[in-house]
Formats: C-alpha cells, structure tokens, sequence
C-alpha cells in the first residue's frame, strides 16, 4: 500500500510537472521571434509535401503546394534543390497542417511549429526521465534530472524553434530504445529503436553511428552468451527496418537511395564555411580548436549543471579505469560493467566520448556555437545526476552532508529558474553567471535573429511615420523577422540591407561572417548614434542607430 | 579473446589520438598560418597599416631626415642620368 502511494505521489508530481511545462510553453508562445531558417523550413516543407503528392498522384494537394512554393520564394533563398537533403521529420508535417487547418497568417503557421516543436521536446523529456529512472531509484533525483534537462535555458530557448533541439529529442527518444533493445532484444524494442533512429539519421546524418555503437555493445554481451546467434533474425530484421523507415521518411531518397545517400557524405564537404566570433577573434569554422565544443558547453550551461557533471565524469572514468585493468577473460564479473545499471553508465560514457572525438578527429565544420551538438546535453545531465545520486548513496547516513547536498541541488534548480525568467525570450542566447560582460560579448550572440521581432515592435512604438527604412550592420536577414510581426506592422518597414545611406535606423548585433574588425562592411556610419541597446543580464542581444537629424 | 578485443580497441583508439594531436596537429596549424597569411583579411589589416603609416607620414614636419633625403635625392638623380644616358 506505502509503495502505491509513493507511486500515485510521484504520477501527481510528474503531472504537475508536465502540466506547468505546458501551460508555461503556452502562455508564453508568441514571445519568442521568428528565426532566420524559418522560410528556408517552410519551403523545405511544402516542397516535399508537393514531391509527395506528385508521387502519390494527389493532384489538389500537388496544386496547392505549388501555389504555396512560389508564394514563399523570394530573393533571399536559394532554390529548395540546393538545400533539399535536410529532413522533413517536422516541416512535412506542419506544411500539411497548415493547408488542413488553412492557416493563413504567417505568423500563427510559425508559432503552431514552435508549439509541435516544443511538444516533442516534452515528450522526449519524459523518455528521459524513464531512462534515468531505470538506472536510478531515486524519484527525486530521476524527477531533478528530467528538470534540468527541461530547464537548462539554451536548450529550452531552442526547443521552440525546431531545428537542434529536435534533434536532441529524437535522440533521447532513440537512446530510450537503445537501452531497451540492449536490455532485451525483442522485436518490439527493435522496431522502436529502428523507428526513432530513422528520425534521428533523418534529421543529422551523425545519428548513423548508433547502429554501430549499438552492434559493438551486442558485440561486447556477446562474450559471454551467443547473442548473435540466437538472436541473428531479429538482428537482420533490425537493420532491415532501420533501411526501410530511413527509407520512408526521407524522400530525398526515393529515387536512387543509394547514390544519393552517397552523396549525402560528399555533400558535406560543403557545409556553411564562415568565420566566428570566438574569444573576440574571428576565426574560421574549419580550423576550430579541439576545445571549441567544451568552451561553448561550459560557458553556455548553468555552472551548477556543470559541477555536477565534471564530478559525475570524472567518478566514472576512474571506476572505468578500475574496471578495465581488473579485466579478465574467464570472468563475467570482471569486465567494464557489473550490473545492468552500470552498463547503462558505460554506453553513455561510450556514446558521450565517442561522439565527441567523431566531431574532433573528422574536424567538424562547427558554427552558432555549439548547437549543433546540443544532444550532448543529455550526457552532461546524465553524469550530473550520476554524481547526485552516488553522492546521496555514499552520505545517507550522515544527515548534515545530505542536507548539504540538498540545498545544492535547491540553489541548482533556482538558478535555471532564475536564468530561464532573467533571459525569457532569449534563452537560447544564455551565457552562465561566472563569466564577466566582456567574455560574454566576445562570443557569437543572437545568431538565430529572434530579436528581430522585439526590434521591429520596438522601433513601431518610437516611430509613427507610415515607412521606415532599415539597415542591417549584421549578418543576419532580417526582412525573415517581419513576418513575426502583426500584417500592419509588416507593411511599415524597408529593408534596405547595407545601404545606410538609404536607411533611417541601422540593426546591429554581433553576428558577422567577416572579420568585422577589419572588414568594415558592418560598421556604422557616423551619422548615426546609438539609440537603443538590448543587454539581458550583460549580454548583449541587438543595438539601434537612428540617423541623426 | 575478450582481453584481446579490448586492448585492440584501445590501442586503435590510441593510434587515432596520437596521429590527430601530432600529425594532424602540424598539419592543421600549417593551414592555419596559411590562411591567415594569404586571406582577405590579411591583405586589408596590411592595406589599412600602410594608410596609418601615410597619414603619419604626412602629419610629421620632416619625415626624412636631411641626411637620408640627401642621399635619396643624389640617388634618384643618378638613376634618372643613366637612364638618359641609355635612352
């Protein structure tokens, strides 16, 4: 009976949780701006919702597609044919929501995306917690890791805009299966697994390596039982499935999958090739350093998160370390892992080293800080709350140091709360606390352009002439930003892009493909002075000049 | 063969780091310094020194010494005798 009520506890807590998360998600939708990519995916949408059709022989659906395709281009994208190989896990789906449910505003087409967006990002959140509670029989600590991973601001910032943390998600998802699948291999798990893993693949190539690592763990297990085997059907029928939904979801693939899915890999070659502000020099993206992923991570996590996680990493090295010299061939006992749970700890401390030294040794072409790696964050939670819970375990009975760790653990989960509120809705521009005004605003800042809608409304406020010209001293099109801004609003503004002659107020934030402090493309007239500047807790988001009179 | 299996592991793992942090690393710094001689960039930063050095160049009361626009002018006019000599 205690342990029913424990259980019913938790599922109110958990609801609770869930239900705040979305009432929050909500309440506060329409804050957030409209991203640079966001025409880019609704085309991407629409155009393969139109190949689909085409395919399908669904001649209405074909027509309106059209219609919509050459509604959305304009000049500031390049044909879909160049782009065509990102996947369409979210954008064919919203594209087809939009012409069900006939949205017509552009704005409300965007922000129904940012809403599915952040509902994956919740319900892979909740795979996360059931991972975790797998591992850990702590509710409290499983319940503070499904916080964090929720909470940690950069990526609750991304979640509304569908592109990084809808990776994360599906990954997470994935991994969820993984485990499973490890745990047992039914055909059920297997099939799950394929399925997420084909999203996951479908929205970043790199996902392709979980096959591997998972077969490398099968190979691991199989030294001590004939895993492969006895279990060599549902195996094939794993690799099979995983082809099949790859196949499916990606229709790029549709015609020639092989070749094109060759070409996928050459196609990389050619990845966005620019130069970023890093430690306020301006360096190319395909000479980062090694440390490029690690800076990014820790000064852009909440320091909290961090500590928790350097401890909980390197706890684990050293009980690896142990294990492996401890080796011994005849011995179950004695390998890298011990119990079901540890081996949860060794293919998350494989996953997290492996994938970090797949982006090191291929030299990724990095950009936007670390976005693109977002995922990791799953692995700085899970050695974060490793630490916590050995931590617990190894005090539980000396009081003072539990209660010590609980109020860390209190001031840990204020300061998300505090960050999530101080940088609300910029988010997904956090730096953490430890870091003086100048680093913060040596790094690259509003890169996605979401303040782009709080300038507009911003200078709609100050300014009441029925045309204003606009220049951007950025690397960022803004004219993407307008359609976040109400139809009126949308018609008052002309963007002149680097024409400052023309113009009556200049955009600026950090964001730079040149070395802007040679390149003097970006700088400002001096007939303009600074009007308005947005700084949230020190960093800077985005500066106005007006010309002056 | 599990023993076996690992240590290959490690050792494959090891062959990879060592030649990404030295060879890998030359070759990396050598594209580096590569870039940032030959790049854009490096021709503006030098195009705008030399417009520093002109502007100071004209903002200073003698920029040449006496001596050194002696020596520049006697040299100058022997280039400009022997070209006539050989026109």
């Amino acid at each position: 009976m205690k342990l029913d009520f424990y259980k019913q506890k938790n599922s109110i807590l958990l609801s609770i949780f869930y239900l705040t998360a979305l009432i929050l998600g909500i309440t506060n939708l329409h804050d957030f701006g409209i991203h640079i990519e966001e025409k880019f995916h609704r085309l991407n949408g629409h155009y393969w919702l139109n190949y689909v059709a085409e395919q399908f022989g669904l001649v209405d659906l074909q027509r309106i597609t059209e219609i919509k395709i050459n509604n959305i281009s304009d000049y500031t994208l390049s044909p879909v044919s160049h782009y065509n190989k990102w996947g369409i896990v979210l954008d064919l789906p919203t594209a087809f929501i939009e012409i069900l449910f006939n949205l017509k505003d552009i704005s409300n087409i965007y922000y129904v995306k940012h809403f599915l967006s952040f509902l994956i990002f919740l319900i892979s959140s909740y795979f996360f917690f059931k991972i975790l509670d797998k591992r850990f029989d702590n509710f409290y600590i499983n319940f503070l890791g499904l916080f964090l991973y929720v909470s940690s601001p950069r990526i609750l910032g991304d979640s509304f805009l569908y592109k990084d943390v809808l990776f994360l998600s599906f990954f997470t998802i994935s991994l969820y299966f993984f485990l499973e699948a490890i745990n047992k291999l039914s055909i059920r798990n297997l099939i799950y697994f394929s399925l997420f893993n084909a999203l996951a693949i479908n929205l970043r190539i790199f996902a392709i390596f979980i096959p591997f690592f998972f077969i490398f763990i099968l190979l691991i297990k199989n030294f001590y039982s004939n895993i492969f085997l006895e279990n060599y059907k549902k195996l094939i029928l794993y690799i099979f499935s995983l082809t099949i939904f790859t196949y499916i979801f990606w229709p790029y693939l549709w015609e020639n999958p092989l070749q094109k899915f060759i070409e996928l890999f050459s196609s990389l070659d050619y990845l966005i090739k620019l130069k970023i502000l890093y430690f306020n020099q301006y360096i190319p993206n395909e000479f980062l350093p090694n440390t490029y992923i690690i800076n990014w991570i820790i000064i852009s996590s909440p320091i909290f998160q961090i500590i928790f996680f350097l401890f909980g990493f390197l706890f684990y090295s050293i009980r690896f370390f142990k294990r492996f010299v401890n080796i011994k061939d005849k011995l179950i006992y004695n390998d890298l892992w011990r119990s079901k749970k540890e081996e949860k700890d060794f293919i998350f401390f494989l996953l997290l080293i492996s994938f970090f030294f797949i982006f090191i040794f291929f030299n990724a072409t990095l950009y936007n800080g670390w976005r693109l790696v977002y995922f990791l964050n799953i692995f700085v939670i899970y050695f974060g709350i490793y630490f916590l819970y050995i931590s617990l375990k190894y005090f539980r009975k000396n009081l003072l140091t539990k209660n010590c760790i609980g109020f860390v653990i209190f001031l840990a989960v204020s300061y998300n709360i505090y960050s999530l509120i101080s940088y609300h809705p910029f988010q997904s521009v956090y730096f953490n606390s430890l870091l003086s005004e100048r680093l913060k605003n040596s790094f690259e800042g509003d890169y996605h352009g979401i303040s782009s809608k709080h300038f507009f409304l911003k200078i709609s406020k100050i300014d009441k002439r029925e045309v204003i010209k606009v220049a951007v001293a950025s690397h960022t099109p803004l004219q993407r930003g307008l359609e976040g801004v109400p139809p009126v609003l949308r018609k008052k503004f002309e963007i002149v892009g680097q024409e400052y002659h023309s113009a009556d107020y200049i955009y600026k934030n950090n964001i730079s493909e040149v070395n802007s402090k040679l390149n003097k493309k970006y700088e400002v007239p001096k007939n303009f002075s600074k009007i308005y500047e947005l700084k949230i807790n020190k960093t800077k988001i985005y500066e106005v000049y007006k010309l002056n009179s | 063969m599990k023993s076996f299996f690992y240590k290959s592991i490690l050792v494959f793992f090891l062959f990879l780091a060592a030649f990404h942090f030295s060879f890998g690393y030359v070759v990396k710094k050598i594209k580096i310094e590569l870039e940032y001689t030959l790049s854009k960039d490096k021709l503006e930063e030098l195009k705008i020194k030399i417009r520093e050095e002109m502007q100071n160049a004209i903002n200073k009361e003698n920029y040449i010494k006496p001596e050194d626009a002696l020596i520049i002018n006697q040299f100058i006019d022997k280039v400009r005798n022997d070209l006539e000599k050989n026109k």
